[in-house]
């Protein structure tokens, strides 16, 4: 098992540097191409939504990210230090005339990450919200 | 203009060129800026583009905005197969179909 961690502050140009921290680490597990693109997004959007959402944006709090690789699975958990969050909307969201002209431009983020990832699950409690998110090496899924 | 943003016009069509590698939520609100560029034929074109997530989904859904309000039409240009299958994902291509480079001539006669 190989694990790395990173912790940053919930400030929005530090997702990148966690972005980028993926795509390493995806293609040193030896993913394809088009599937470290799709970690690095899954990764960009549960981040994003841990430093907005979770810790409200606040720099003085961390978002944690540790990426663990076991066997053939890549496991990547984000926890942030916010109070937890309500319910999770994890239904299909795409974008509709009605919510343009209502400018709705926003809330497809957990769409993606669960489209994206071979399985995720959410824990949430007053003391943070951590979102696993789980992705398999192609080769092993025949 | 936005630095993020390369404005080319001929004619009513107009080809924006997003510069910055990466659309998202620190790059959105610049991005955001050059819906005042468009014109009758906006074309954005993605070909330095090599990530985008929801929240530059969200910045180039503000083109969208205008372009339905205007009444003008919108496309998208340069997109590579990872972001054609996230436009898919969330349906985007409906609003903002996509062409090639080699049809932007038509597009401007």
């Amino acid at each position: 098992m190989q694990r790395v961690a990173l912790s940053i502050p919930s400030q929005v140009r530090f997702e990148r540097v966690v972005r980028a921290s993926a795509g390493e680490i995806a293609q040193a597990c030896g993913f394809s191409p088009e599937r470290i693109a799709d970690v690095q997004l899954a990764v960009s959007e549960a981040v994003t939504n841990a430093i907005e959402h979770g810790n409200g944006a606040r720099a003085d709090l961390l978002v944690e990210v540790v990426f663990v690789l076991d066997n053939n699975t890549l496991e990547i958990r984000i926890a942030d230090q916010g109070n937890g969050t309500g319910t999770v909307d994890w239904h299909r969201r795409v974008v509709e005339a009605h919510n343009l002209d209502n400018e709705q431009l926003r809330g497809f983020g957990m769409h993606l990450i669960q489209a994206l990832v071979d399985d995720c699950e959410i824990e949430s409690s007053a003391n943070g919200t951590v979102l696993t998110l789980r992705l398999h090496r192609e080769e092993d899924l025949s | 203009m936005s630095d993020v943003i390369k404005r080319e016009e001929v004619g009513e069509v107009v080809v924006l060129h997003i510069t910055t590698p990466s659309v998202d939520a620190v790059s959105a609100v610049a991005i955001e800026l050059a819906c005042s560029e468009m014109r009758p034929i906006t074309v954005i074109d993605f070909a330095d583009v090599s990530f985008i997530n929801s929240a530059g989904i969200s910045a180039l859904l503000k083109f969208v905005v205008s372009a339905r309000r205007a009444g003008y039409q919108l496309f998208a240009m340069n997109v590579s197969p990872h972001h054609q299958k996230i436009f898919k994902m969330v349906e985007m291509s409906r609003f903002m179909p996509l062409i090639e480079a080699h049809d932007l001539p038509a597009f401007r006669r």
